[in-house]
């Protein structure tokens, strides 16, 4: 499974993160990686009030990642047809323009 | 000389060498020892349609002629034959994703899981999936994509395991196989609700047995009515038959 150790995944403005899966189905490779990355112990060091759940379904619906930030902007991401970099990445550039801002106004 | 008495020759025999074809260049050689150095126009034109092979091949384009038998190392071997023991005798199987939990917590959680008699077993991707591809477990295969752990029992302990894995939150259960059947992780909640298989007998037993206890009761209302009657008619006849026996008693009493 690739992993992404350029960059760890830092979750200081998420409020919850929210995937939604189906492990029968064929397209949830991505999603899992991108749960599996959210999820490790590094990730949730970096914010223990961020919240990340996880739904298993079985009715063939597409793995959805829905991320809640702090200001109430939400993320959705539809992993059935992109790969868990992309996934990541958008994540990523999320966060860290969050963090950012944060930064700037402190 | 030779050369004009060719040409009055062949004139004679009317075949005039013409010009063109008989044209010799007298220039530098044409196979030379080192490499002739090539016309700068000729240069250009050799660069300009120079082989580029393609990098990638297209999918399927040129299958490979001999099949590959991939031959499995020893170690797979026995880790398949592991798995399969594994599927013989236990009675559930929960397939769990673990996202990246630390050896404190995963201590913690076999420890939780032994008192109940589970047991957790880590078993690589590969393994798994070549030997469910052969077995009657292939639906399984696809929950088997990144870091999973099985957790298995011997005796179906699911609403033990359930618990204990809502403890750790980073523990994902994706689904199992108890009893032979393939249950989606809804279907492991539905399942440990069941009620135990004694009260399900009883339930079934009184049901089947409801139409016949249903005609018994019916046929035996009328005497059962009529004896209950009969006896409260006794009861209250023997009532007033009592109540004059203190009397006469007191009459006794006052004529002594």
């Amino acid at each position: 499974m690739a992993a992404s150790s350029k960059s760890s995944v830092v979750l200081k403005a998420v409020k919850q993160v929210m995937v939604q899966m189906c492990p029968f189905e064929s397209n949830v490779r991505s999603t899992r990686e991108f749960l599996f990355m959210v999820g490790s112990e590094k990730a949730r060091a970096t914010n223990m009030n961020c919240e990340v759940s996880t739904v298993v379904k079985h009715d063939k619906s597409e793995p959805v990642v829905d991320v809640t930030f702090t200001d109430g902007e939400r993320l959705v991401m539809k992993g059935a047809k992109l790969t868990g970099q992309e996934m990541l990445q958008a994540f990523q550039s999320r966060c860290l323009a969050k963090d950012t801002q944060a930064k700037a106004k402190k | 000389m030779a050369a004009t008495l060719c040409g009055t020759l062949l004139a004679k025999s009317g075949w005039l060498p013409l010009t063109q074809c008989g044209r010799v260049r007298h220039m530098s050689k044409s196979v030379t020892r080192h490499k002739r150095p090539m016309h700068i126009i000729k240069q250009k034109l050799m660069a300009v349609t120079e082989y580029i092979p393609p990098k990638r091949l297209a999918a399927g384009a040129y299958p490979s002629q001999n099949k590959k038998v991939e031959v499995e190392s020893g170690l797979v071997l026995l880790l398949k034959k592991e798995v399969k023991k594994v599927f013989q005798d236990c009675k559930m199987i929960a397939v769990v994703q673990n996202n990246a939990s630390n050896s404190e917590d995963m201590l913690t959680l076999r420890h939780r899981l032994h008192k109940h008699s589970l047991t957790v077993k880590f078993f690589p991707n590969q393994v798994m999936r070549s030997f469910l591809k052969d077995s009657e477990f292939c639906n399984m295969a696809p929950l088997f994509i990144g870091s999973t752990v099985l957790i298995i029992s011997t005796q179906g302990k699911v609403k033990e395991m359930l618990s204990t894995l809502r403890g750790s939150p980073q523990m994902v259960l994706l689904g199992a196989c108890v009893d032979g059947t393939l249950l989606s992780a809804q279907g492991v909640q539905h399942y440990s609700k069941l009620p135990s298989v004694s009260v399900v007998q009883g339930e079934l037993v009184s049901g089947l047995t409801l139409l016949s206890s249903r005609t018994a009761s019916l046929l035996q209302h009328h005497p059962a009515r009529l004896s209950a009657l009969l006896q409260q008619y006794v009861s209250q006849q023997g009532a007033p038959a009592a109540e004059p026996r203190p009397q006469e008693s007191e009459g006794v009493a006052a004529q002594s």
